[in-house]
């Protein structure tokens, strides 16, 4: 059914913190390391002066996301700060606006969450990323397993009733009992919801350099299989929802925003580096820091670059992109956005697909079986146009 | 116009008692190029300043490999106790694949210096260039060079050159690189090297030794006049291809080309004749005067013979028509390149190529990938295979996949070649239990002196081309050298050994194999190939079959996860290029019967390591 799904006109807000406290290993993110309270200041007050002068959907706004970076070292009354700029433009801003913020169990107390609360954050995402000390060292985690435990506590204490936690599998030298252990740590502390990560190695970070002088060895195929697989069947076993490809959540906690992405509903992102989309235009901002400040305060745009897609495009991404989710992709809403019928622009695609077994239908809707799930960049790879060499 | 002295622009005849044609021949990186280049610097041929590093190897490719592919020639005009001296310099390929190429360039000269290195001494090029240049009747010029090496040791290669019969105090000594010793180098010349001995007034014959093309002239054809004359504007048939043209331009190698009206029994020079293709101008074949022609041609001649042949098929089958274009036009360049359309089931349309050996293969696929932007799957090389049938016709068989079925089959004969190994003592036993896995037949035991020996064998060219001289290398610490040359066709016990993916036999990874290895041969390349084949969907079983008799089996297990979970924060864009990437990737391999094969795999004989 569309009724239970967003309108296809909500849309949600990013906002990008790029300061961190260290840069971990694997990270290839617009951070920066080294910047004072000061930069935090004027950073948000380019936030602010960027949402003011940006162009906003029509919609509804059903999300803003506090993502870096780590938004969890800006002082709390700066989010809040932000945010009462944020309800200057939108005026149905209610509760049910889900406002996630990215926090480092490093860098947070109970009272810090305690103000975020007060402000208006409703829904933390917690990077836990591993539940052992030489692990959470060797990627430059700037905390521990009891930093874990403690972060998830305080934020239960100062409120949140939606708290996510993020873990990384496929670590260098990650055994897959470590791997067990990381996330039957993780669900005796009972998250709503759950973003699990397959290490992606990086061209020009610190992982990519020890990958490639063997000081750092990666987990085989089948060791990262195994551990994937075990996830899915713990979380299944703990009635956890596999909504999107690397989220779960208990019912009714999935994340609204992570799924905006997937439907090509309209998001605007704000601060350096951050990307937007709306009616088949995507556009982002140049990345450095310093210059996104600068350019705010005389009033310029930070526009780097962007594409246009076609309508053609439009239809494959929202495919692709859509199957990402376990609901699938729904044809009806398909035909009511691009006025053209699914199993027609993709006929030979989609049948070929079934073939494969990779994607089945159920009624109107279109979705990746389990081994497609397992096989999705196989599935996502044939939505994909040819291009030239 | 008299035959005597005239140092005019444009041209000099010179009596041929003032000429001296000779040849630089030395095992490889002994310094053959730098000894080159000396002399033409100090010859004034080419100031300091035009000097690039080995001007005579003029492609890139040789510099950076730092061998000749392309025989060149350079003219030196020289002070000899007042008089002037016309000296022919002929480079030749410093490759055992080049041997026809080199023995051509010899026999358009009276002499060679034979380079050797004061520190590695004489190696086994050196023994084969120099009884290649023995057999010409060469006067033969002993040259030590980089006695400038801390570890060189003139006193040994002196030894040494006594024991392989030449005279060792005629050895100069020289370090080409600090320019030591180059004058009398050059004294040597004109003393040793005896003047061309032709007859000025009899019909012209002339040794084709090299040809170039160029877009502009057409065909430069590299030729030393043994009798007569040539001159502007006389029409010249050549003797093997029997094509006749009319000169255009002739000239000598300065080393720039420099244009003259005449080139007289002697001299070496070049002519243009508005000439097509190097094809018409073979190696080693005679030019004569149409009008006038010789009664008998120079002997020797023999046309190109491929001995290595590889499937080259353009990874984009759109580039089909961009491959055959870059061919022809390499071929315009090379007589020795044969091609010919090919259709494999695996991997589409493309060519059946032969080569002079694994070097001119290897020089000519870079040169297509590199100067045509080719992106190229190239076949294991292989040899060609004289097959009779049991009709009692015979076959030459140069694609693996068309080895007739052995019902069909009285015998197969392969190349053979004799092969010579000289290594240090310590590493004799290293050497011939190599040559014995290779099927060879043992010849010859010899000492070069008390530390160094030389090991002969009969071994099938096939076998020299898996890795044999990569083996050599590893097996004897870099000491060993080798060369070799073709004897002839032998029997041998060889089948057909098939690889099967999926069931389906994969015809480009055909292999003749002989019975005896075949099960060995085939778990190797079935391991190598479960290596080199990425987990698709599917299981995929790997199998390698003699007829309907599988001999090894291998099993690429089914992809288990191929997902991309990272969320890039909103960078759709990023993710899609990403997949776009991979779908570009997987473009690049072939696809048989739903099994994506990469590029490599089609060389994996190539890399499977023989038992040791």
């Amino acid at each position: 059914m569309i009724e239970d799904d967003f309108l296809l006109t909500d849309w949600g807000l990013y906002v990008h913190i790029p300061f961190c406290q260290a840069r971990c290993t694997y990270c290839d993110f617009n951070t920066v390391t080294h910047m004072g309270v000061d930069d935090h200041q004027s950073y948000m007050d380019a936030l602010a002066a960027e949402w003011e002068r940006a162009i906003l959907p029509s919609g509804r706004l059903i999300s803003v996301f506090f993502g870096g970076g780590t938004p969890s070292l800006v002082d709390p009354s700066l989010i809040g700060r932000f945010l009462d700029v944020v309800r200057e433009r939108v005026r149905e801003f209610g509760p049910d606006v889900e406002v996630t913020l990215e926090a480092n169990p490093g860098t947070v107390t109970r009272e810090h969450f305690v103000k975020l609360r007060q402000v208006g954050v409703n829904r933390l995402s917690i990077g836990a990323q591993a539940m052992q000390e030489s692990h959470l060292k060797a990627l430059n985690r700037i905390h521990g397993v009891t930093d874990i435990r403690r972060a998830v506590s305080d934020a239960r204490d100062a409120g949140f009733d939606n708290v996510s936690l993020d873990a990384i599998y496929g670590l260098p030298a990650q055994s897959f009992a470590e791997w067990q252990e990381t996330l039957t740590e993780l669900l005796k502390l009972k998250p709503d919801h759950l973003s699990l990560y397959r290490l992606q190695v990086e061209e020009g970070t610190p992982l990519a350099d020890g990958v490639r002088k063997g000081t750092l060895i990666m987990p085989d195929d089948d060791r990262m299989a195994d551990m994937a697989d075990f996830a899915e069947a713990t979380l299944d076993d703990r009635g956890f929802v596999h909504y999107e490809i690397s989220n779960w959540s208990r019912p009714g906690f999935d994340s609204r925003h992570n799924q905006l992405y997937w439907t090509l509903n309209s998001y605007l992102g704000l601060g350096a580096g951050a990307h937007s989309y709306h009616e088949g235009r995507r556009w982002w901002n140049y990345r450095g820091v310093r210059r996104y400040i600068e350019t705010q305060r005389a009033g310029e745009p930070a526009l780097d670059d962007g594409e246009i897609l076609s309508h053609l495009e439009q239809m494959r991404e929202y495919v692709w992109l859509g199957l990402r989710r376990q609901r699938g992709v729904n044809r009806e809403r398909f035909h009511t956005k691009f006025h053209e019928h699914l199993d027609e622009v993709f006929e030979t695609t989609v049948a070929e697909l079934t073939d494969l077994g990779l994607v089945e239908s159920q009624d109107a809707i279109l979705k990746l079986t389990g081994r497609g799930r397992d096989l999705a960049n196989t599935v996502f790879r044939k939505f994909m146009a040819e291009v030239a060499p | 116009m008299s035959a005597i002295s005239c140092q005019c622009d444009g041209g000099s005849y010179l009596e041929p008692e003032r000429i001296r044609n000779f040849s630089i021949i030395a095992h490889i990186d002994h310094g053959k190029s730098t000894l080159a280049d000396r002399l033409i610097e100090s010859t004034g041929a080419l100031t300091h300043r035009e000097m690039t590093a080995q001007v005579l190897d003029s492609m890139d490719l040789e510099r950076e490999r730092g061998i000749t592919i392309k025989a060149q020639a350079v003219r030196l005009d020289y002070e000899y106790d007042g008089q002037s001296v016309e000296m022919n310099l002929i480079d030749t390929p410093g490759h055992v694949d080049f041997t026809y190429e080199v023995s051509r360039a010899l026999q358009a000269c009276e002499g060679a210096i034979l380079v050797v290195d004061a520190a590695q001494g004489v190696q086994a090029q050196t023994l084969a260039n120099l009884y290649m240049a023995l057999e010409h009747d060469l006067a033969i010029i002993p040259v030590i060079n980089k006695i400038d090496l801390p570890n060189a040791d003139p006193e040994r290669v002196i030894e040494e050159l006594v024991e392989i019969g030449l005279d060792g105090t005629e050895a100069i000594l020289v370090s080409a690189k600090q320019g030591i010793g180059i004058e009398a180098v050059l004294r040597a010349v004109v003393q040793r090297v005896p003047s061309p001995k032709g007859d000025g007034t009899a019909p012209l014959r002339a040794l084709i030794f090299d040809s170039r093309f160029d877009s502009y002239k057409g065909v430069l054809v590299y030729i030393r006049v043994i009798d007569g004359e040539l001159k502007v504007g006389d029409t010249v048939r050549f003797m093997a291809t029997e094509k006749e043209f009319a000169v255009t331009e002739m000239g000598v190698f300065r080393p720039h080309l420099t244009a003259i009206d005449r080139l007289s029994s002697g001299e070496v020079g070049y002519f243009a004749a508005a000439i097509k293709t190097v094809q018409d101008t073979r190696v080693g074949d005679t030019v004569t005067n149409a009008q006038r022609p010789a009664p008998a041609a120079l002997p020797g001649y023999r046309p190109a013979q491929p001995m290595v042949f590889s499937g080259l098929y353009p990874v984009d089958s759109q580039d089909y028509g961009r491959l055959r274009e870059a061919l022809e036009k390499l071929q315009l360049n090379d007589a020795s390149l044969t091609f010919e359309p090919e259709t494999s089931v695996a991997l589409g349309f493309g060519f059946r190529a032969g080569f002079l050996g694994l070097l001119h293969l290897e020089v000519i696929q870079e040169r297509l990938e590199r100067e045509y932007d080719l992106s190229l799957i190239t076949t294991a090389p292989n040899v060609v295979y004289q097959v009779t049938m049991v009709d009692k016709t015979i076959l030459r068989v140069d694609n693996p996949a068309l080895m007739p079925t052995p019902g069909d089959i009285v015998s197969i004969e392969e190349p053979m070649v004799d092969a010579s190994i000289i290594t240090p003592t310590d590493y004799i036993g290293a050497v011939m239990e190599l040559c014995q896995e290779r099927r060879g037949t043992f010849r010859d035991l010899s000492y070069m002196d008390p530390k160094r020996a030389m090991i002969q064998y009969r071994l099938p060219l096939g076998e020299i081309m898996y890795d044999f001289f990569d083996q050599l290398k590893s097996r004897t610490r870099g000491y060993a050298s080798f060369d070799y040359h073709l004897v002839g066709l032998e029997a041998a016990d060889l089948v057909r050994m098939d690889i099967l993916l999926n069931g389906q036999i994969v015809d480009a990874l055909s292999v003749i194999v002989h019975r005896d290895r075949a099960y060995y041969r085939g778990k190797a390349l079935a391991e190598k190939l479960r290596e080199l084949i990425p987990r698709q969907m599917f299981e995929v079983p790997i199998q390698a079959a003699i007829g309907s008799r599988v001999v090894a089996r291998e099993t690429v297990r089914a992809m288990r996860k191929d997902v991309l979970s990272k969320c890039y924060g909103g960078d759709i864009t990023r993710k899609r290029k990403l997949l776009e990437k991979q779908k570009e990737g997987k473009k690049r391999m072939k696809s048989v019967g739903n099994v994506e094969i990469p590029q490599e795999a089609f060389m994996a004989i190539l890399r499977v390591d023989d038992p040791s």
